[in-house]
């Protein structure tokens, strides 16, 4: 049973990862176009001496990063507030937030912005996006922490308080490590959903707040660009060294 | 410079910025410009711009209609430029700081989406016609083609309902921007039969299978056409027969901008014959502008599809603003198309 | 009641307020309001909109994709389910597998469809390789079909699956488990009768998370798709773009909205089960 559960997962595993490998064999395609043309370097060459790809992707980076702990944060509290008592409007909005369609909220949040505008001198910019993001993540932060915490045996609380922690305490202390994996599935989903947004971003963003997906959809809705699958590769093998090094860490650590 | 301006809206402070170089903002369809242009104008005039893009007029016309959004120059398509200036969101522009409007060709001097050139200067224009693989005979030139069954599961067609039923209805003899509803009718009908010999509905995008050889036939604009072309040299454009769609994107000014001036500099600036001509190579679209052209590079000059002879050219029909009945008409046709 | 709840709702409450309740409303405006002549919209008010909802032209179109969303996350389930139970008992490098699982959700999902695209295509990598194996003489149609459709779904909502599996299926309590399987049961029994109940909360949550976006999904239909058909999310988004009828845009939407919530407070109550 465990070697056929490797092996499936391992399948799983190439599914996902099989379009990558495409990305990665292209980006050193000489040619414009999906034929091979022959080995090259020059599309990485291409993205180092192009600005507007080094800011975006710093934006991206720092909306993803800051929207991700802000909706993690507010959207663990909220989910464990309403783990104690429900609040039915509270979950109707969350859920309501999630069956909006992107576009409208993109529209809806465009419009929400220009009134305020008209009394406060604003204007569309970084802020307006990361705050954005955290409106639509904080959703699926409360769901995925949400079922974490409906199999969590409450009276582990009631027996720290009763030993005397306070309710902070018994939180802190108790719940939160216990919960903490579904905590940290929750952040990964919403950084997910950050990096890789497109409609709604292109709505609220301003003159100063290009990002990543936004250059690239400029780029890409064109077609196959072989620039776009350097920048892409770059991305991946960045973060997969990330992983593989934290993880390192962890087992050095233990 | 972003995270500078990202604490300073959050200390509350944005919006005053700070005096030194000029800054200009300019928001243009993705991929539309050459590379050095943005560079070489910031440089000569000491200015720091921003550039954005974009990927559909909707797109930049719901962020440029709150009248706030920051941009100074847009690139907008011909037949929107009456709907913009009548929205009050243009300024009518000063032609004594635009000197270089005069490099237009006479065609682009009156064109007839804007008379005077009171609100718009043209930057590029396109042309919707046919791709077709050589190895595929008698050249498909017209629209008709498409009803052919030799071409099953070979041909596509834009994912655009103007581009599509505007095909159909030229098909027909019907104008391009017809919105009689028999002759809606008679497209949508012919658009259904037509879609079971159809592979796919798709844009810019689509011109890798072209290329690959995927796909035999397709709708496609000039200029991705060209760049298709330049990669394989098997493909041919065609501008049908019937009549073919017209298209031109034209800088204009926003009402909003604090930099009118500097505005109307950057478009003169584009307008300079080498720097129209860099801009019109580096993108294969067609220039308006006449003394840009004659510095072209001969392989782009003599392209059929981007500078077609005058008497092709006499067929082309432009885009006009739709009235509101007759655009609820053709989008409901067009999910009727999509859904059928 | 406590004074820590009330603490750890109110950010949340506030956000969802003033980011989500408060920016919907004037979508709601909008609903009522006229479209422009060529952009924007204005009074006169009016129910139009929403009678223009009815037609039965969208309703057909609502239905197919209501059904290929279900599709999805069903396909999602199957296939998540036995990779979640993997992740889950993976050990130390739990992290490490799930991080794998995310990591190609971190480039542009625009750019893997095109990677698909490539792979599925008439002189694509997948007919080459079989063509040159000789197993097929005619390149296979894999690309633009609802089969294509309906992979690009799944590839691209896996992940919502997992992660909700995995957070509950981690926490499951090894115990159970071998008390199973010490009274007798064979692992598939184990599964069925101990495992998979236990998880539901994930299940359900997983599935919110895949039938909800999948149920809104235009790219997918567009690209792999080729346009061939579209989904609830490719109407929408036309009213918002190249239709440029607004209101219309936000009725539909409205409605669509509806019958999803609707559709999810049945199934949940029907499952005696509280979504949040």
């Amino acid at each position: 049973m465990k070697r056929a559960l490797g092996l499936y997962a391992a399948c799983i595993y190439a599914f996902l990862h099989v379009p990558l490998l495409v990305l990665a064999v292209f980006s050193f395609n000489r040619s414009r176009f999906s034929t091979w043309g022959g080995f090259s370097l020059d599309w990485y060459a291409a993205i180092a001496r192009d600005p507007t790809l080094r800011e975006a992707t710093a934006n991206s980076l720092l909306i993803a990063v800051v929207s991700t702990v802000l909706a993690t944060v507010v959207g663990t509290a909220a989910s464990y507030a309403m783990w104690k008592r429900k609040s039915p409007l509270v979950s109707g909005a969350l859920y309501a937030s999630l069956v909006t369609p992107e576009i409208v909220t993109g529209v809806s949040l465009l419009a929400f912005y220009q009134w305020i505008f008209h009394y406060v001198h604003l204007q569309l910019g970084l802020w307006t996006v990361i705050l954005a993001h955290v409106a639509f993540s904080i959703a699926f932060v409360v769901i995925v922490v949400n079922s974490r915490l409906k199999s969590f045996d409450a009276t582990l609380e009631e027996a720290a308080m009763d030993l005397g922690a306070t309710e902070w305490e018994a939180f802190w202390r108790v719940t939160l490590p216990s919960i903490l994996p579904g905590v940290i599935a929750a952040a990964l989903l919403a950084f997910t959903v950050s990096i890789d947004d497109y409609v709604i971003t292109s709505f609220v963003a301003g003159v100063d707040s290009q990002t990543l997906p936004m250059v690239i959809y400029g780029m890409a809705r064109r077609g196959v660009n072989p620039s776009v699958n350097a920048i892409s590769t770059l991305i991946v093998t960045a973060l997969g060294v990330l992983i593989l090094v934290s993880e390192r860490l962890q087992r050095v650590r233990e | 410079m972003n995270r500078r301006t990202f604490l300073m809206a959050v200390a509350g402070a944005a919006g005053c910025s700070s005096g030194g170089t000029l800054r200009l903002n300019v928001l243009n369809w993705s991929e539309y410009i050459a590379p050095d242009t943005i560079a070489n104008f910031a440089r000569e005039f000491d200015a720091q711009v921003r550039y954005g893009t974009f990927e559909s007029v909707e797109e930049m016309l719901a962020k440029v209609a709150t009248g706030n959004s920051g941009w100074d120059v847009v690139i907008c398509t011909n037949n929107y430029i009456q709907p913009l200036s009548q929205a009050g969101l243009a300024v009518p522009l000063r032609h004594d700081w635009i000197p270089n409007a005069a490099n237009l060709a006479a065609r682009y001097q009156r064109p007839p989406w804007d008379p005077d050139l009171r609100w718009s200067i043209p930057y590029l224009c396109t042309s919707t016609g046919i791709i077709s693989n050589s190895t595929i005979a008698p050249e498909p030139a017209s629209w008709a083609s498409f009803w052919e069954d030799r071409y099953h599961r070979r041909a596509t067609m834009l994912d655009d309902p103007n581009e599509v039923i505007g095909a159909c209805l030229l098909r027909f003899g019907h104008p391009l921007n017809s919105v009689d509803p028999a002759h809606l009718r008679q497209a949508r009908d012919a658009a259904v039969d037509v879609k079971r010999l159809i592979r796919a509905y798709i844009n810019a995008e689509g011109k890798d299978q072209v290329v690959a050889g995927d796909v035999m036939v397709a709708q496609m604009w000039s200029t991705t056409a060209q760049l298709a072309i330049d990669a394989n040299s098997k493909l041919r454009f065609a501008l049908p027969a019937e009549g073919y769609p017209l298209s031109c994107d034209n800088a204009v000014v926003l009402k909003e901008s604090r930099r009118v001036e500097l505005a109307h500099r950057f478009i003169d600036y584009v307008l300079r014959p080498q720097v129209g001509a860099g801009i019109a190579a580096a993108v294969k679209a067609t220039t308006p502008n006449a003394r840009a052209f004659e510095l072209l590079p001969p392989a782009v000059k003599s392209s059929a599809a981007l500078y077609p002879a005058a008497d092709v050219l006499a067929r082309g029909q432009w885009f006009e603003p739709l009235p509101p009945e007759g655009q609820r008409q053709r989008d409901r046709v067009w999910t009727e198309i999509k859904s059928a | 009641m406590s004074r820590l709840r009330t603490l750890f709702l109110l950010p949340g409450a506030v956000t969802m307020v003033l980011l989500f309740a408060v920016p919907l409303a004037i979508v709601f405006i909008y609903s009522l309001l006229t479209r422009g002549a060529y952009f924007g919209l204005g009074p006169p008010w009016t129910l139009d909109n929403y009678a223009r909802v009815w037609d039965p032209l969208y309703a057909g179109v609502l239905w197919r994709s209501l059904v290929e969303a279900g599709l999805a996350s069903f396909i999602c389930l199957v296939l998540g389910f036995p990779l979640a139970l993997f992740i889950s008992q993976a050990g130390p490098r739990k992290n490490l597998y799930l991080n794998l699982v995310m990591l190609p959700f971190w480039t542009s999902f625009l750019v893997r469809l095109y990677a698909w695209i490539f792979l599925l295509r008439d002189t694509g990598l997948v007919n080459t390789v079989l063509q040159n194996l000789g197993l097929i003489h005619e390149p296979l149609p894999m690309l633009y079909n609802d089969g294509a459709v309906m992979l690009g779904l799944v590839y691209g909502h896996l992940p919502f699956m997992v992660l909700p599996l995995y957070a509950t299926l981690e926490r499951l309590d090894r115990n159970l488990l071998e008390a199973s399987a010490d009274l007798g049961a064979r692992p598939w029994t184990t599964l069925a009768l101990v495992t998979l109940p236990l998880c539901r909360p994930g299940i359900i949550a997983g599935t919110v998370l895949v039938f909800i976006p999948a149920l809104g999904a235009y790219l997918v239909p567009d690209l792999l798709g080729g346009g061939k058909s579209i989904m609830i999310g490719n109407v929408v988004q036309n009213q918002f773009t190249t239709a440029r009828d607004w209101p219309f845009g936000a009725a539909l939407s409205f409605a669509v909205m509806a019958v999803v919530l609707i559709l999810m407070a049945v199934l949940a109550r029907r499952g005696g089960e509280d979504l949040a």
